[in-house]
C-alpha cells in the first residue's frame, strides 16, 4: 500500500454552536479523482476549503503525502483550487491570469511566457492569451481557472462546483474536458458537486456527505448497486429509486417483503431471515420495474397517473394506494393516464433498509 | 405607458417636451448671466448681451488679483485631503467589508448618523480643538524651526493652515467614502482574494496587485465625491483660513463680492466660472455614480 | 490551534485598517458633538469677561434659546426652507422631469445635463449667479422676466427673500431628485406595467395605484436624505442674503453662525447647535432604520 496523498482522520469543524463537519474520516490515493457530493449545506464545501487551507480545522488530522498540513498556510500546501466563481482577476489578460502565481514567485519573464505557453496549448487557450476575462464565454472562462490551477503543478487540485455556472450542454463538452485532462496529467483530483450526475461519470470513487458526515464512500458503481442507506439510494441514480414502506414477513416459500399498500412480493435471494416481523423499506430502482400483461406474473396492480413518453424510454407514474411508483421501461408504450397497469418487479435488484434507513439486505 | 391612444400619447409628449424646456431654462439662465457677465467688458449685475467680448476678467484674476494663488491654494487642499479620503476609505472599507465583528455594525450606524451632523453645528466646538492642537503643534515647531516659523505653521498649523484645512476636509467627506467602499468591497468575491492565497501572494502583494485593481472603481466613486464635496465647501475655509496668501477659491469670490462700491461684475463672473469648472468636471464623472451610492445618503 | 490564532490576527488586521478613519472621525466628529453639549452649558465668549473664565451656567442658555423669539424664527425658517425646497420644490419638479425624460424625448441627455447641472455649482457660486438673477435693481433678471408676464415691477429678493432662497436651492437640488427617482422608477419592471395595461388600468391609474405605491421606499428615502442634507446648508443662503433681510432667511445654520462667530457667545451659539444636532439625529436616525442597513 502506498501512503494516500489526502488523508482526512476525524476531521471536524463549527461556526459558531453547529458542528458542520462531524468527523470524517477518508483517503485520497495519489492520481485518484475524488468527488465530494451531498445536497446544499452538507458540509461539502468547508471540508474542500478546510483542505485548501482557506477554512481552519476545529479538529482530527489532515495528512498530505504523509505530512500533517493542519497549520500549514494555503499557499505553502502544493494544491491548486478551481473556484465556483471562477475568481479570474478582471484587471488582468489570460496569459496575466495563468501566470499569476510564478509571478508572484519572481520566476523569471521568459520562462513564465514558456509555462503559460505550454498550459494554454493543452488547455486551448493560446489565442486567448491577451484577452481579459470579460471577453471570455463560459467554458474559455473555466478553462483558464483551470490553467491558473495547473500552472503551479500542484500535487492536489480542488475544483469546487465548476461547472455549476455552465448551462447544460457546455456542462457535458466540458466534463468530458476534466476527464481528458485528468487522463493526460495524472492530478490527485478533489471535486464538490451537488450533481449526482458529475459525480458518476467523473470520479473514482465519490464520498457522498450528508449534514457534516460521511453517508458513504465507494466507486460510482458499487454507491449505485450497493447503497448503504436510503440517503445514498435516494440521492445516487436518477430517476431516483423508489422507496415503499412495509414490514418483512416469513411463510412456507421463504421471505417476503409486504407492502403497506397490501401487495408482496418475495426475496428471493436475500437473507433476511432475522429480521422477519420487523418494518423495513423496500428500494427498488425505477429500471427494475416493468409493466406486464400476464397478472400471473405480475407482484402488484396500479393506475398509470402520468405518462412521459421519451421515444426510447417510458416513464410511468403509478399509484398503488399511499404509494407513487416511478416505472422506467424500456421502448415506447403507448399507455394513458388513469388506466389500470400490472407491474412485475425485479427480486433481484431489492435493497431493504430498516427503520433507521440502513441497510439490511441487497 | 406606450399603449395610450395616439392622440392622447402626442399630448403626453408635448407636454414633456414643455416641462423640459421651462425646468432646462430655469436651471440654465443663471449659468447663462455668469457665462456672459464673464466676457462682456461691460458686465452688470442683470443679464444682458455682451457689450464686447472680451478675456480680460480672466486676465486680470490672474494677473490682478490674486487668482493664481487661490486656485492652486484650492487645488493642493482638496486634492490632498481627496487623497487622504481614498486611502483611509480604502483600507477602512475594506476591514468594514470583511470584517465579522460584533461592533462592525454599530460602527456603520454611527457612520450614517455622523453624515447627518449639519457643519455648522460642529463648528464652534471643531475650532477650539483645532485651537488646542494648533498650540500643540506650534509648541512643538517652534523651537525646532526657529525664526522660519510662522512659514511652517502655515502649512502644519491646524488653525490658518494646510494640515488643519485638508484634515477638517477630509473627515467631513469620510463617512460616506468608507460606506462607498464598503458597499463596493461587498460586491467584490472573496474568492479574488483566496485565489490570490492559494497563488502564494502575501498581504502586501494581495493588495496591490489584486484588491487595488479591483477596487479602482470604487475608489474613483469615493474621490470623485470627495472632490466635488470639499471643492465647494465655503464653510471650513471661511473659518479657518484668515492669512491672505492661503485663501481658496470660495474665500477669494466671496470676499471680492464683498468690496462694496468697486465690485466688477466680469471679474467676479469670470472667477465664479474658474471656480466652477473642475466642479462640473468631477461632477460629470460623478454622475453615474450618483444613484449607487444613494443609500449612503449622497445629496448635493 | 495555530489558525484560529491566525483568524485573531486577522481580527486584528482589520481593526488596524479601520483605525486610520476612527481617530480622525472620533477626534473630528464625535468629541466636537459631546463638546458642544458641555459648551450650551457654559457661558464661553470669544470675547469679554467670559472669554478668559468661562463659567458652568447649567441649562440657562437652553432658557434663554426658547425665550429667544430670534431662535424660534431660526426654527421655522428652517422648517419652510426644508418643506419648501427639499420636500416640495426638489421632489415635485425632480419627479415631473423624471416622469418627462421617461418618453422618448430627443435630446433627453441635454435636458438631462442641463437640470443636474445646478448640482455641480459650488454654493457660493451659485449664491452668486443668484443674485444676479434676483437683485441688480430696475434690470433685475428674474423682474424682467416677470414684467414680459404682466407683473409690475418687485425686488424679489427684498421683497419675498424666504422664497427667493428656497427656490434657489430648489434649482440646486431638481438634478439629484430627478436622478434618484428615474432610477426609482426605472426598476419597476415594464412587465409591472403591462400587467396592469392587461388589467384595464388607464395611466392615472397606472401612476396612483402601481408607481407611486412601489416608489414609496424610494421616495421616502429620498426624503429623508435631502431633509438632513437641507438642514446643514449654509453658503448658499449666506453668500445669497446672510441671513437677511431682517433675519427673513436665517436657517439654523446661518443663526448659529451669527450667534458663535459673529455676535462671539460660543456657549449660547453651542446651545442652539445642540438643538440642530437633535433634530439632525432623530430624523438620521429615521433614515439608517429605514435603510435597514444590511452588514
Amino acid at each position: 500500500m502506498t501512503t494516500p496523498m489526502i488523508k482526512l482522520s476525524g476531521v471536524r469543524k463549527s461556526f459558531g454552536a453547529v458542528e458542520v463537519i462531524q468527523g470524517v474520516d477518508i483517503e485520497v490515493e495519489d492520481g485518484e479523482f475524488t468527488v465530494f457530493v451531498g445536497p446544499s449545506g452538507c458540509g461539502k464545501s468547508t471540508l474542500l476549503r478546510m483542505i485548501a487551507g482557506l477554512e481552519s480545522i476545529d479538529g482530527g488530522d489532515l495528512i498530505l503525502n504523509g505530512k500533517r498540513i493542519n497549520d500549514v498556510p494555503p499557499d505553502q500546501r502544493g494544491i491548486a483550487m478551481v473556484f465556483q466563481s471562477y475568481a479570474l482577476y478582471p484587471h488582468m489578460t489570460v496569459g496575466q491570469n495563468i501566470g499569476f502565481s510564478l509571478d508572484l514567485k519572481k520566476v523569471p519573464k521568459a520562462e513564465i511566457a514558456r509555462e503559460v505557453g505550454r498550459v494554454a496549448e493543452l488547455l486551448q487557450l493560446s489565442d486567448l492569451l491577451d484577452r481579459r476575462p470579460a471577453e471570455l464565454s463560459g467554458g474559455q472562462r473555466q478553462r483558464v481557472a483551470i490553467g491558473r490551477a495547473i500552472i503551479k503543478r500542484p500535487r492536489v487540485i480542488l475544483f469546487d462546483e465548476p461547472l455549476s455556472n455552465l448551462d447544460a450542454a457546455l456542462r457535458v463538452q466540458m466534463r468530458a474536458e476534466l476527464q481528458n485532462l485528468h487522463q493526460e496529467l495524472r492530478p490527485t483530483i478533489v471535486y464538490v458537486t451537488h450533481d449526482q450526475i458529475e459525480a458518476m461519470t467523473m470520479a473514482t470513487r465519490i464520498v457522498v456527505l450528508n449534514k457534516g458526515k460521511v453517508e458513504q464512500w465507494d466507486t460510482p458503481i458499487a454507491l449505485y448497486t450497493d447503497p448503504v442507506n436510503t440517503f445514498v439510494a435516494s440521492f445516487i441514480g436518477s430517476p431516483r429509486m423508489n422507496l415503499v414502506s412495509g414490514s418483512i414477513a416469513g411463510d412456507t416459500a421463504g421471505q417476503v417483503f409486504k407492502a403497506d399498500a397490501g401487495w408482496t412480493a418475495r426475496l428471493d435471494g436475500h437473507s433476511v431471515a432475522g429480521a422477519i416481523g420487523q418494518r423495513a423499506t423496500l428500494g427498488i430502482r425505477p429500471e427494475d420495474i416493468r409493466p406486464v400483461d400476464d397478472v400471473a406474473q405480475a407482484d402488484l396492480s396500479g393506475a398509470i397517473a402520468i405518462v412521459e413518453r421519451l421515444g426510447a424510454e417510458t416513464y410511468l407514474n403509478v399509484r398503488d394506494g399511499q404509494d407513487t411508483l416511478l416505472v422506467r421501461a424500456q421502448g415506447d408504450l403507448a399507455l394513458s393516464p388513469g388506466a389500470p397497469v400490472q407491474l412485475a418487479l425485479n427480486h433481484s435488484a431489492f435493497h431493504l433498509f430498516d427503520q433507521s434507513g440502513r441497510v439490511i439486505a441487497a | 405607458m406606450a399603449g395610450v391612444p395616439l392622440k392622447r400619447s402626442g399630448l403626453y409628449t408635448a407636454m414633456a417636451y414643455l416641462t423640459l424646456i421651462v425646468i432646462s431654462i430655469f436651471c440654465l439662465l443663471p449659468f447663462v448671466w455668469m457665462a456672459l457677465a464673464s466676457v462682456d467688458s461691460n458686465a452688470k449685475l442683470f443679464l444682458k448681451w455682451p457689450d464686447s467680448i472680451t478675456f480680460d476678467h480672466y486676465i486680470k484674476v490672474f494677473a490682478e488679483e490674486n487668482g493664481v494663488r487661490w486656485f492652486a491654494n484650492s487645488l493642493f487642499t482638496v486634492l490632498s485631503a481627496t487623497i487622504l479620503v481614498m486611502i483611509i476609505s480604502g483600507l477602512g472599507g475594506y476591514a468594514l467589508s470583511r470584517s465579522k465583528a460584533w461592533w462592525k455594525q454599530p460602527f456603520l450606524y454611527a457612520i450614517l448618523l455622523i453624515r447627518v451632523l449639519p457643519s455648522t453645528a460642529l463648528l464652534v466646538p471643531l475650532y477650539k480643538i483645532l485651537l488646542t492642537a494648533n498650540n500643540g503643534m506650534g509648541n512643538m515647531l517652534r523651537p525646532l524651526v526657529g525664526e522660519n516659523y510662522r512659514s511652517f505653521m502655515q502649512i502644519f498649523g491646524f488653525i490658518d493652515g494646510y494640515l488643519g484645512l485638508i484634515v477638517v476636509l477630509a473627515t467631513g467627506q469620510l463617512p460616506l467614502a468608507l460606506w462607498i467602499m464598503k458597499v463596493f468591497f461587498d460586491g467584490v468575491p472573496k474568492d479574488y482574494e483566496e485565489a490570490a492565497i492559494l497563488d502564494g501572494a502575501t498581504l502586501v502583494q494581495r493588495i496591490r496587485r489584486v484588491l487595488i485593481p479591483l477596487a479602482l472603481p470604487g475608489l474613483a466613486a469615493a474621490g470623485l465625491f470627495t472632490f466635488m464635496s470639499a471643492w465647494g465647501d465655503f464653510l471650513l475655509p471661511l473659518i479657518l483660513l484668515s492669512s491672505p496668501e492661503l485663501q481658496t477659491l470660495p474665500i477669494g469670490l466671496f470676499r471680492a463680492f464683498l468690496r462694496v462700491n468697486e465690485i466688477d461684475y466680469g471679474l467676479l463672473a469670470a472667477l465664479a466660472t474658474i471656480y466652477l469648472i473642475p466642479a462640473v468636471i468631477a461632477f460629470s464623472f460623478a454622475r453615474r455614480f450618483l444613484v449607487q451610492t444613494f443609500s449612503g445618503g449622497v445629496k448635493g | 490551534m495555530a489558525l484560529d490564532a491566525f483568524q485573531k490576527r486577522r481580527e486584528r488586521q482589520t481593526l488596524l485598517l479601520l483605525l486610520p478613519a476612527l481617530i480622525p472621525l472620533v477626534i473630528l466628529t464625535i468629541y466636537p458633538a459631546l463638546y458642544a453639549i458641555y459648551l450650551s452649558m457654559t457661558n464661553e465668549a470669544l470675547t469679554g469677561l467670559a472669554a478668559a473664565k468661562p463659567r458652568f451656567v447649567g441649562a440657562a442658555n437652553y432658557f434663554r434659546l426658547f425665550s429667544d423669539g430670534r431662535f424660534w424664527n431660526a426654527l421655522f425658517v428652517t422648517f419652510v426652507f426644508v418643506v419648501g425646497s427639499a420636500i416640495i420644490g426638489q421632489f415635485v419638479l425632480g419627479f415631473i422631469s423624471a416622469v418627462a425624460l421617461r418618453r422618448k424625448v430627443i435630446g433627453s441627455p441635454i435636458f438631462g445635463a442641463a437640470i443636474l447641472l445646478p448640482n455641480a455649482a459650488p454654493e457660493v457660486v451659485a449664491g452668486f449667479m443668484w443674485i444676479s438673477m434676483l437683485a441688480g435693481g430696475d434690470h433685475a433678471t428674474l423682474s424682467k422676466i416677470m414684467m414680459a408676464l404682466g407683473l409690475p415691477w418687485t425686488d424679489w429678493l427684498q421683497t419675498f427673500p424666504l422664497f427667493m432662497v428656497v427656490m434657489v436651492n430648489t434649482w440646486r437640488g431638481i438634478g439629484t431628485a430627478m436622478i434618484l427617482l428615474t432610477a426609482g422608477l426605472s426598476a419597476v419592471p415594464s412587465e409591472v406595467y403591462e400587467a396592469a395595461r392587461m388589467d384595464g388600468a388607464n395611466p392615472r391609474q397606472i401612476f396612483t395605484r402601481i408607481t407611486l405605491p412601489l416608489m414609496a421606499p424610494t421616495i421616502f428615502l429620498y426624503m429623508l436624505i435631502s431633509t438632513v442634507s437641507t438642514i446643514s446648508v449654509f453658503g448658499l443662503v449666506y453668500a445669497l442674503t446672510r441671513g437677511g433681510p431682517g433675519n427673513k432667511t436665517e436657517v439654523i445654520s446661518v443663526y448659529i453662525y451669527n450667534q458663535s462667530f459673529t455676535a462671539f457667545q460660543i456657549g449660547y451659539g453651542a446651545a442652539g447647535a445642540v438643538v440642530a444636532l437633535l433634530v439632525s439625529l432623530t430624523l438620521g436616525i429615521a433614515y439608517v432604520r429605514s435603510l435597514k442597513v444590511e452588514v
